[in-house]
């Protein structure tokens, strides 16, 4: 019998083997790149902190807030009910956090980009409606914590948000509002002066 | 990378052209490995010519470890290919046919036309009976519809059906292939004392 015959049988039942041995690394089911691209370019991802303080406040229970940053840094300062998930353990502990039913999952971070990595790593697992709080912690701090008054010329929709943010800021740090200045000023009543006696007249 | 169709490397308008080189390529191996022979092919069911069974296994075993490699090394996503669905028995009853007609005709389609191209006048009977056939069948097909459709089990695979693994399946079929291609040589040799043995 040909020799090359037997060669191209060993061959073949080395590789016929060899497919028992190749093994796929475990990858995760993933939505299509296509499908990525199109939520990506969607800035409906973004809540505003705004947004967020006004349903911590409300306590809704669908939200749920995931705090990507270091456990270092989430115990320095967080905001009230989120969890603790830094970026580089999302993967371990997805199945108990993400993609329950009925939550809206806003993640967050000093900025937004560690959220928005977040955000474009559980979006690719196919995990539904998950959000990103635009501006992180900073803009957080910016606008809840430290609001700025509008100017005078702003339209009165920048004051009703600040008139929220006034409130969100005495909730969210309990320290007092402060008053306003017009209610320093003391209110003197003038009395009229009795009248002593007749003056002329008729 | 793989699939070409699915993930849109290939759009629909080269189905003909693809059709063609693949049509060429498949004639010339069919003709190449003696196909176009109707002793050649029929010789596996008297059992003096093994040929058939060592081409097809030989295609078989290939495409399969080959794809499973493939699949390994990202250039074509198994998950994405198309299955045919499987309807189990008219599959059967079509399989016996089709082992019938490969018996008694000499052929099977694509064969018979690589032996109208080399000018062999029971290919050209064979086609002809062939197109006859597809016409007579095209007719009476309402009378085998519910046949026809029944038994669908659909797209699945063999892993989907046994829960055992395709590396074990191409593994296990590689080695019946191999034997059978060893088995049959033997046999062959015993058979025909006149048998001109093919190297490469």
């Amino acid at each position: 019998m040909n020799r090359n015959y037997i060669y191209l049988t060993i061959l073949m039942f080395i590789l016929a083997v060899g497919t028992l041995v190749i093994k796929k690394a475990n990858e995760p089911k993933q939505i299509e790149p296509q499908q990525l691209l199109f939520e990506l370019i969607q800035p409906t991802r973004y809540v505003s902190t705004d947004q967020v303080a006004k349903m911590i406040i409300k306590n809704d229970p669908s939200l749920e807030i995931i705090d990507v940053r270091s456990a270092m840094e989430f115990n320095r300062f967080s905001l009230p009910r989120s969890v603790n998930v830094p970026l580089d353990s999302l993967l371990n502990n997805t199945s108990s956090y993400l993609g329950i039913a009925g939550t809206k999952v806003v993640f967050v971070s000093d900025n937004d980009i560690a959220a928005d990595q977040a955000w474009v790593i559980t979006k690719r697992l196919g995990v539904k409606s998950t959000y990103v709080m635009k501006g992180g912690l900073n803009q957080w701090m910016e606008t809840i914590i430290d609001p700025k008054q509008p100017d005078p010329t702003e339209p009165y929709t920048a004051f009703e948000t600040y008139a929220f943010r006034q409130g969100a800021q005495l909730y969210f740090t309990g320290s007092k509002a402060e008053a306003m200045e017009s209610s320093k000023i003391k209110v003197e009543v003038q009395r009229k002066k009795k009248s002593g006696g007749a003056s002329g007249g008729c | 990378m793989g699939p070409l169709f699915p993930n849109g490397i290939i759009t629909g308008e080269w189905d003909f052209v693809i059709a063609l080189l693949l049509g060429i390529i498949f004639g010339f191996v069919l003709e190449a490995s003696g196909f176009s022979s109707s002793r050649n092919i029929t010789g596996v069911f008297y059992g003096y010519n093994f040929v058939v069974i060592r081409v097809f296994f030989t295609a078989v075993i290939v495409a399969m470890v080959g794809m499973l490699y493939f699949d390994y090394f990202g250039w074509l996503d198994l998950s994405k290919i198309f299955i045919l669905p499987t309807f189990l028995s008219p599959m059967i009853l079509g399989g016996v046919i089709m082992g019938v007609g490969f018996i008694m005709g000499g052929f099977c389609p694509g064969t018979s036309f690589t032996a109208i191209a080399i000018g062999k006048l029971d290919g050209l009977v064979f086609a002809i009976g062939l197109f006859l056939g597809i016409f007579v069948f095209s007719l009476s097909f309402p009378l085998f519809e519910n046949f026809f459709v029944s038994g669908n089990m659909g797209n699945v695979t063999l892993t989907d059906v046994t829960g055992i693994s395709a590396a074990w399946f191409a593994m296990a079929f590689t080695v019946v292939a191999l034997a059978a291609f060893w088995g049959t040589s033997i046999i062959e040799k015993k058979i025909r004392k006149n048998m001109t043995e093919h190297t490469f």
